[in-house]
């Protein structure tokens, strides 16, 4: 049995022969694989593996820094926290270093040199160029340098959490044209029969990693492994194999292979001031945004529960069938997945509407399932004498529910419909899915740009608060009031 | 005024009615007595309509129901003897969502569509008939069950039935209180209605039923005046049953 100098001597011994031990650290790296061709994405062919450019890139890196590639899967949206809360060391993810990025974390030197592409339908005569853009409506993935510039040109847009849901939309004419990093426009664009570019690309921006403030020992190793892979032409022969190699990306080699050190490319990167105006109006949109998808739905939802609520109820066999799944769909399904469907499957159909409608059509769908169920649930709560005393009176079925059935199981039905119409409140932020500006929407894209996660969180909450707490009096104040009568009859009564 | 004859009854595969059979005249009291079970609610859902018989036959003036009519002739004759008919409940199943005088002028108003001020005074002077006047703006949980009884029968009366039919009415009542309702009754007899009341209690139907009418296991075993039922039954089964209850 070893004494314990004799292992100490080992474990020092150990530090020695292994050199650097951050070498043996794997590299811990950080990207967006859902909808992230060509960057990186899974396998069509192995699902449970990730291909793409800067994939294979990362690997050339890690080989560089003799380190082995280990990859986190994340998203988009919240990379930079993420990296910030130690989830991953580096972010490899077409990552622009725009300036207030550049105030959270640091950047490596580029490793590519991108242009945006403007892509519109092959029928689009009017389009040639961004300035053509200026009354249409652009896709575009949030929080980037093209939704930055689009913000900055103060052309209407919509953000999108992938490159195929924009194209998507393009193709069914809800937008009119989408600007896009030139590696994703070609990897999805360039195989297409009905969309085309619009112009040459344009704009000229930088990928590099993004690092943690304060790893300067990592951005050193990882800036020279970057000028290694240029170096050596294997992050040229990456590019060349996936089509994205241009003579842009020269202007990267010249200064490596001149041998000068750690030269930052500086190119006009658009970046968005944070302006809390301009976030405040912005998310007050949304907010209306919300309520109007919410008011809307629940309408539909109130409305089209009763007849599902009695066709399940009383109707005859096929009718209570028919109800039963519809029910058992909406209510046994993700709303979300019902969302995408109506959004992306209908309009295989031909129906294609835009994506509030979409939104505010399936959220009244899904809970006029659950309405359904509350006003079952309260009209068979009803005792049966009330039918019979009603009928005994004369008074026929439609008489008998409208005057003496509904009455009281709408009072059972308050306080759960009330319930309800809060949680669609909440259930607004679903239609983030289908790229609706609602208040969750504007709070994940408004946070990440801003970083100001802690700010906006508790103006977005108070915003929630201020549209459901009225909601709940609301309800309580109705309640009260129907029992208002009765509670003074009540009290007559203990008096006398 | 109203006759039933041979009226059979099955539910859930079983004769709940074997052949009831019986005449009630007009401005008559008839009482019907039996132990739980015997089928004497069973009969009043036949006599109103609730429930359809399996045999025989109800006559209410020109009105006919039998067992082999269409269900939709038979609920449309079922409306017709609805006009006629008024039913108080054990469970009264008032309308707990509407004050006293909204359960008693919902029908009318709506049904007979009379104007809301005139059902408005009807109700108000039936109201006072039954010494319930003070409480119109009443909920009616917030009365006590006799106050119920008779705002039920107050609703039933609104509609001007020429029988009223009454299921178990002193099950909820003290003994002043069932004096007092068989006093209410039997002024509401004197002006021109004719009544059926199923009780188990004898005393209440003594002095205010004209005619008893005794059942057993879903049949008639015997009925008559009320003095001769009560006082000289001809089949034992009912001299056990009044002697038992007495
Ligand atoms: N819907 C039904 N299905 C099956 N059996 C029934 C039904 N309704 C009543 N019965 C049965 O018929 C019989 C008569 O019931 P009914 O309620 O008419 O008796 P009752 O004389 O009113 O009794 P009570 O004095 O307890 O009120 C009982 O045995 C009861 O269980
Ligand atoms: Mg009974």
């Amino acid at each position: 049995m070893p004494s314990p100098v004799s292992k100490l001597l080992w474990i020092a011994a150990c530090l020695l022969f292994s050199g650097n031990v951050s070498a043996q650290q794997p590299l811990r790296w950080g990207a967006d694989p859902s909808g992230g061709a060509p960057y990186v994405y899974n396998d069509p062919n192995h699902p449970d593996q990730y291909i793409g450019y800067e994939k294979e890139m990362v690997d050339a890196l890690a080989a560089a820094m003799g380190r082995k590639p280990e990859f986190a899967p994340s998203d988009w949206e919240t990379l930079v926290s993420a990296l910030q809360r130690k989830s991953f060391d580096v972010i490899v993810n077409g990552l622009e270093p725009t300036s207030d990025r550049q105030k959270q974390i640091q950047f490596s030197k580029p490793y590519y040199i991108f242009q945006l592409a403007l892509t519109v339908r092959n029928g689009e005569q009017q389009i040639h160029s961004l300035a053509d853009c200026k009354n249409r409506v652009v896709g575009t993935l949030g929080n980037t340098a093209a939704s930055r510039l689009l913000q900055k040109e103060n052309i209407p847009m919509r953000a999108y959490a992938e490159p195929l849901t924009a194209y998507r939309d393009l193709e069914l004419k809800r937008i009119d044209a989408v600007i896009m990093d030139v590696p994703a426009e070609v990897f999805y664009v360039s195989k297409s029969t009905t969309l085309k570019r619009a112009c040459e690309p344009f704009f000229r921006g930088t990928y590099n990693v993004g690092l943690r403030k304060g790893d300067d020992a990592l951005k050193t190793e990882v800036d020279a492994a970057i000028d290694k892979i240029i170096n050596d032409g294997s992050l040229e022969k990456i590019l060349r194999k996936w089509g994205l190699w241009n003579d842009a990306q020269l202007e990267l080699q010249k200064p490596a292979k001149a041998g000068e050190k750690n030269v930052d490319v500086g190119y006009d990167i658009t970046s968005a001031a944070f302006n809390w105006r301009e976030a405040i109006w912005r998310l007050t949109r949304a907010a209306f945004v919300t309520v109007l998808i919410a008011f809307g739905s629940m309408v539909i939802a109130l409305v089209l529960g009763m007849p599902l609520a009695i066709g399940q109820w009383k109707g005859p066999r096929p009718v209570q069938w028919l109800c039963t799944i519809y029910v058992e769909f909406f209510r046994g399904t993700p709303v979300l997945v019902q969302l995408l469907f109506l959004y992306f499957g209908l309009p295989t159909i031909g129906l294609a509407m835009p994506a509030w409608l979409t939104a505010l059509i399936g959220l009244g769908l899904n809970y006029a399932a659950y309405e359904s169920q509350v006003y079952r649930a309260a009209l068979e709560a009803i005792p049966r004498g009330q039918w019979e005393a009603s009928y005994l009176l004369g008074m026929g079925p439609v008489l008998a529910f409208r005057r003496i059935i509904l009455p009281q199981a709408f009072r059972i039905a308050l306080p759960p419909m009330t319930n309800d119409f809060v949680s669609l409140f909440k259930d607004t932020s679903t239609a983030y899915a289908i790229s609706v500006w609602e208040l969750a929407t504007a709070y994940r894209e408004l946070a990440n740009a801003s970083g100001q996660f802690l700010l906006l969180g508790v103006a977005v909450s108070l915003y929630y608060l201020a549209m459901s707490l009225p909601m709940a009096h609301l309800a309580r104040r109705l309640e009260r009031k129907l029992q208002r009568r009765e509670a003074i009859e009540a009290v007559e009564a203990e008096i006398n | 005024m109203i006759r039933a004859t041979d009226l059979i009854k099955n539910a859930n595969g079983a004769r709940i009615l074997r052949g009831v059979s019986f005449e009630v005249a007009p401005q008559t009291v008839l009482g019907i007595i039996g132990a739980s079970g015997s089928g004497k609610t069973t009969l009043l859902r036949c006599l109103n309509g609730l429930e359809r018989i399996d045999g025989g036959a109800i006559e209410f003036d020109s009105i006919r129901l039998e067992a082999n009519l269409s269900a939709a002739e038979y609920s449309r004759r079922v409306k017709g003897l609805r006009k006629k008919v008024g039913t108080v409940f054990q469970h009264l199943y008032l309308f707990p969502h509407l004050t006293v005088l909204a359960n008693i002028i919902e029908a009318p108003t709506h049904v007979l569509r009379v104007p809301k001020q005139q059902a408005e005074s009807e109700a108000v002077a039936l109201l006072d008939s039954v010494g319930l006047k003070e409480k119109a703006r009443r909920y009616p949980e917030t009365l006590s069950g006799g106050e119920q009884q008779r705002v039920a029968i107050a609703r039933a009366l609104a509609m001007h039935p020429a029988l009223l039919m009454f299921d178990e009415p002193t099950s909820a009542l003290d003994p002043k209180r069932s004096a007092g309702l068989r006093s209410l009754l039997r002024s509401t007899v004197s002006r021109g209605h004719t009544m059926v009341i199923v009780s188990h209690s004898i005393g209440f139907l003594e002095g205010l039923a004209d005619q008893l009418l005794y059942m057993e296991g879903g049949e008639v075993v015997e009925s008559g005046a009320a003095h001769q039922i009560l006082n000289s039954p001809r089949d034992p089964r009912t001299k056990d049953f009044i002697e038992q209850a007495k």
